[in-house]
């Protein structure tokens, strides 16, 4: 009974057109996982191999990855959140709620992308206590913890702006507080906030420039650094180990 | 011999070297590389990888199922409410505020506490303790007692400005002191403590433990750490009406519109 699908999976994976899209067999050889790592775009991040102490849950707490899998989520839920809301005084309340009683599974949605977002600040929060008390920002990898340190600053910022979104009472005055200590920049107080929030006080103006800050401008940057980050974590020798 | 497979070279180029890495002997390469030392990272790393974010998926899924997002009233400006708070992770500085001046507590501290994070590797430069928890055992003591010694001071200060404010004390610097209620209250004094205090706690824990630059950094750091964490607990918990202190279980619910009396 068994032969037939059998046999149809053995001429599926010999075929010319499975054969182009993957480049090695199973992997069960030391081969073919080596092969099954860098030859996939996602998988090369990682080395082929690493070192047994950086798979030490206790060492990690995989704070970093699940920073990273977190903005994944986010980046995700964002998008689709974006179908769904106008980011004007006149939609933007009516969208979220809309959100929350017409949307199906619109709630879980925005519950889903509130959560990971608080998430985030914990654990990159934790993931810098971590590589502190490690030593892992010792050479070589003292750039790499200045990049860690922009990528923290960058995360309250992500999650700052998108806090005004829901433009209900909470997001509006939490953000007030915000603007005033803006505005209490030493030397350029009024000309900081003036770009930032787009006038003298809270308004579309500033709806729309959080908006496209937390949608497009600061993934963007965070985007690039997490890039960075990573590159130099394979670059410097990978996690960090007693030597 | 036939011609090999692949692109020819040029005549006159036929012998080419290929740089395949230019690698720097310290940032790669380790020594005394055993074989033994090394995991695949297809499966190993990979199952952790999977398993771990399954698991965060599926937690993230029930607290989304479970609680959902706040959403109050319409924004309206004319209706403040008592207190209005910042997202939890601001409130530390929203707490600071309290304490000094806003662009100091705001913006000239928190900048220069990301700068000086930034500079860490700058200043502690050996490897010593690379990859080791605390890096020595005198690390972890250094540790815990650096959070207790902040943990107490920035109760005790928070307090402290209470009592004192309550006691008439911004009354009495605007009549007595020089620059009035700013100068001193507002800078002088809050600067002189968030660095005196500083110092003295790498002073102790030199005099102490013997601390060499990693030792003390740890000390710096955790004091950071612990400040950050206890203001962000105090503002979130222990801040009520009017941003008064009061005690975590007796904070009176949130005032949600506060309309301002006739002018």
């Amino acid at each position: 009974m068994l032969e037939i699908p059998a046999q149809l999976w053995q001429r599926t994976k010999s075929s010319y057109i499975w054969r182009s899209f993957f480049r090695h067999g199973y992997p069960d050889s030391r081969k073919n996982q080596s092969l099954a790592v860098f030859t996939n775009v996602f998988l090369h991040l990682h080395p082929v191999k690493v070192r047994r102490h950086a798979l030490a849950i206790p060492y990690t707490w995989c704070m970093g990855g699940l920073s990273f899998f977190l903005f994944l989520v986010l980046t995700l839920t964002g998008t689709l959140l974006m179908f769904y809301y106008r980011p004007t005084t006149e939609w933007a309340y009516s969208d979220i709620k809309d959100l929350e009683t017409v949307v199906l599974f619109g709630q879980l949605l925005r519950n889903m992308h509130r959560w990971a977002a608080h998430g985030m600040v914990i654990t990159v929060f934790l993931h810098m206590i971590r590589v502190f008390y490690t030593g892992s920002y010792k050479p070589p990898r003292e750039f790499n913890w200045v990049i860690g340190t922009l990528l923290f600053f960058f995360t309250i910022l992500l999650s700052y702006t998108g806090y005004l979104l829901p433009w209900d009472q909470l997001s509006f005055w939490a953000v007030t507080v915000g603007y005033e200590i803006a505005r209490a920049t030493p030397f350029i107080g009024d000309e900081f906030s003036f770009v930032l929030f787009g006038g003298y006080q809270l308004g579309p103006n500033a709806l729309l420039r959080f908006y496209v800050l937390h949608v497009v401008g600061l993934p963007l940057v965070v985007g690039f650094l997490i890039a960075i980050h990573f590159w130099r974590i394979r670059k410097d020798g990978g996690i960090t180990g007693p030597l | 011999m036939g011609v090999p497979r692949g692109p020819q070279p040029f005549p006159g180029q036929e012998k080419r070297l290929r740089l395949l890495a230019f690698v720097r002997q310290d940032s790669v390469v380790r020594v005394d590389k055993r074989v033994e030392d090394t995991a695949m990272v297809w499966p190993h790393l990979l199952v952790i990888e999977f398993i771990a974010a399954m698991l965060w998926t599926i937690g993230l899924f029930a607290i989304s199922a479970a609680f959902n997002a706040p959403l109050q009233d319409h924004s309206t400006p004319d209706c403040t409410p008592n207190p209005s708070k910042a997202p939890w992770y601001l409130l530390n500085l929203q707490e600071l505020l309290l304490h000094m001046d806003k662009g100091l507590a705001g913006v000239v501290v928190p900048t220069l506490w990301l700068v000086f994070m930034a500079f860490i590797p700058y200043i502690d430069r050996s490897r010593e303790g690379v990859g080791i928890y605390f890096t020595t055992p005198k690390g972890r003591t250094i540790t815990i007692f650096a959070a207790v010694y902040a943990t107490v001071l920035t109760f005790t200060l928070i307090v402290l400005d209470k009592v004192l404010k309550d006691v008439g004390y911004i009354e009495f610097a605007s009549d007595h002191f020089p620059g009035g209620k700013q100068l001193f209250p507002n800078y002088l004094i809050p600067i002189a403590t968030m660095l005196g205090l500083s110092f003295l706690l790498v002073v102790i824990v030199k005099r102490l433990y013997g601390a060499g630059t990693r030792e003390w950094m740890i000390a710096i750091f955790t004091g950071f750490v612990s400040v950050y964490l206890v203001l962000t607990i105090v503002g979130t918990s222990m801040r009520g009406t009017g941003m008064n202190l009061f005690l975590p279980w007796d904070v009176p619910s949130t005032h949600q519109c506060f309309e301002p009396g006739p002018l």
